[in-house]
């Protein structure tokens, strides 16, 4: 079978770009992306497929078929176009379906980009929108939210772990470290555990928002877009790229019960775990050759659960990893080199493109000082949507490994 | 003469567990197959009669809460509780909690209220509270 390489990145930063139309966002993230590769005059003779991810611009934009219009806006008629909505995870399953467009033959040369302008409404409605993923009838119509699961799956594992909210703080201390350096990162202020957890103001600045998860236990609402050219590395069109390709090595996605009061053990994040699975299958590697990782952490508790699910540490064990300073940039298994969903900031659509964004760049060796991998070889990228019923794992290789 | 004013009333409302027809299985949420024995669902009745609803009621153990500042639009309170809990029967259900002092644990039952105020159609469902 045909492999894959990543030939060109594109980022905007992630913030409030409310002000800002989200195809032009989407727009200069993709050009971004065709510059990087070296193509930018010859997009219209090499890209034959167009994905875009994208949550909600239908409710929250007002705006429709953003492929299409991607594709308009900056000039790769007559590229097929298709959007792909799968909750937050839609970013990861674009570049899983771009993959499987050139897997199969059926092209060579594929565009994927994420965005979402979530602050174009008002908190409230954003909270509101986020959470019509949820079961209409069973979660949704209670006022259930997100941050309402991920709050009530800490208190379960704090309780039978022992996890403490120090613990969680000083993930979100690593995660805002990371992103402090990271300029394409919403919020690139370090924080300190004093700030937020050890000091006398600490509840005033970190807040409880959902019981026990307070402000610095959860990501920030973001707007933003990321794209990654995709090509055959048996494709005549790899001569045209100039960076160092980076290899999509494996791709799993797995699926679990929409209503989290289903699962026999909430705490269970099986789609997790068989999303990893699949990929390091396809890859044929396993947890211990990646050698660094990007975790889909909306909330901090997640960095660890999804630590575990993907067979970094044993179930419950993750936080001593954290103490210890093994996911730091300087540890053993750095995670969330970005400064993850937690600093670099979460817009849906954009997010499982920004985390494989993330990869590459590390395996290209381009990250910014300081938070600079050494030597990687391999990274893993988890993209999470729903509140884990439908999860995509990407692993990405350096080609000379 | 009688008048019989009862259909005036307020109108009960309940949250429902579905049986499967084929082996009894009970679902909450109601499911379109079931994975015990297969059998079918027609909510719409076209095909064939919908799923027998068993009213989903009682005893409850809550396995999880949190209380929640930040709510969605259409939510005009500082603050709302929310929990899982376990009913005696096996099933489990996600809905809102009215006890002073939620525990993990702890001994609820299950009611039926206004979970959501709307204009002219308010939500209905669960609110867990003390026994």
């Amino acid at each position: 079978m045909r492999n894959v390489a990543i030939v060109g990145i594109g980022h905007t930063g992630f913030g409030n770009l409310s002000s800002m139309d989200l195809v032009d966002v989407l727009g200069f993230a993709s050009c971004s992306a065709l510059e990087d590769a070296g193509i930018l005059d010859q997009r219209r003779d090499l890209v034959e497929q167009v994905f875009v991810a994208n949550m909600g611009a239908g409710r929250v934009n007002s705006a429709s078929a953003v492929a299409s219009a991607l594709v308009s806006r900056i000039g790769l008629e007559p590229a097929m176009a298709e959007t792909i909505e799968n909750g937050p995870a839609s970013g990861a399953s674009a570049v899983k379906l771009g993959m499987m467009a050139i897997k199969s033959g059926m092209v060579d040369c594929v565009l994927v980009t994420g965005g979402e302008l979530m602050r174009a409404v008002s908190g409230w409605e954003g909270t509101d929108f986020v959470a019509t993923m949820l079961h209409t009838e069973a979660e949704y119509a209670y006022g259930l939210t997100l941050p309402s699961f991920a709050a009530m799956f800490t208190r379960l594992y704090m309780q039978r772990y022992g996890l403490t909210e120090r613990e969680l703080a000083m993930v979100a201390v690593k995660d805002h470290e990371n992103g402090s350096k990271n300029p394409y990162a919403h919020v690139k202020v370090p924080c300190t555990l004093e700030a937020i957890h050890d000091g006398e103001n600490a509840n005033v600045v970190n807040n409880i928002v959902a019981d026990p998860l307070r402000l610095y236990g959860m990501c920030p609402v973001s707007d933003g877009a990321a794209s990654l050219l995709l090509c055959a590395t048996d494709s005549p069109k790899m001569k045209f790229f100039k960076k160092q390709p980076i290899r999509i090595s494996g791709v799993g996605s797995a699926t679990d019960t929409q209503c989290v009061h289903l699962r026999k053990d909430p705490l269970v994040l099986d789609a997790v775990r068989l999303a990893a699975e699949r990929a390091y299958a396809m890859a044929g590697l396993g947890p211990k050759d990646i050698s660094f990782a990007e975790l889909h952490d909306a909330f901090v508790i997640l960095e660890l659960a999804i630590s575990e699910e993907v067979g970094f540490f044993e179930r419950g064990k993750s936080r001593e990893a954290v103490v210890k300073g093994e996911t730091r940039i300087d540890g053993r298994l750095p995670i969330n080199t970005s400064g993850g969903l937690k600093a670099k900031g979460h817009p849906l659509g954009a997010t499982g493109v920004s985390q494989i964004f993330e990869l590459v760049k590390q395996l290209r060796g381009e990250a910014e000082e300081g938070r600079r991998v050494a030597n990687p070889k391999h990274g893993l990228a988890v993209n999470f949507g729903g509140f884990g019923n439908n999860v995509v794992a990407t692993i990405c290789s350096r080609e000379d490994v | 003469m009688n008048f019989n004013f009862s259909k005036y009333g307020p109108k009960k409302h309940e949250v429902f567990a579905y049986k499967c027809p084929g082996c009894g299985k009970l679902y909450y949420p109601a499911v379109m197959v079931c994975d015990q024995c297969h059998t079918r669902r027609d909510p719409s009745n076209y095909f064939f009669k919908d799923w027998e609803k068993i009213p989903l009621e009682g005893d409850c153990t809550l396995l999880t809460w949190t209380r929640v500042y930040a709510l969605p639009e259409g939510y005009m309170k500082k603050y709302q509780d929310f929990g899982i809990v376990e009913f005696a029967n096996g099933l489990r259900a996600s809905g809102q909690l009215d006890v002073a002092t939620p525990e993990i644990g702890m001994k609820l039952k299950s009611s039926v209220g206004v979970v959501k105020e709307r204009v002219g159609k308010d939500n209905y469902g669960f609110i867990f509270v003390s026994p």
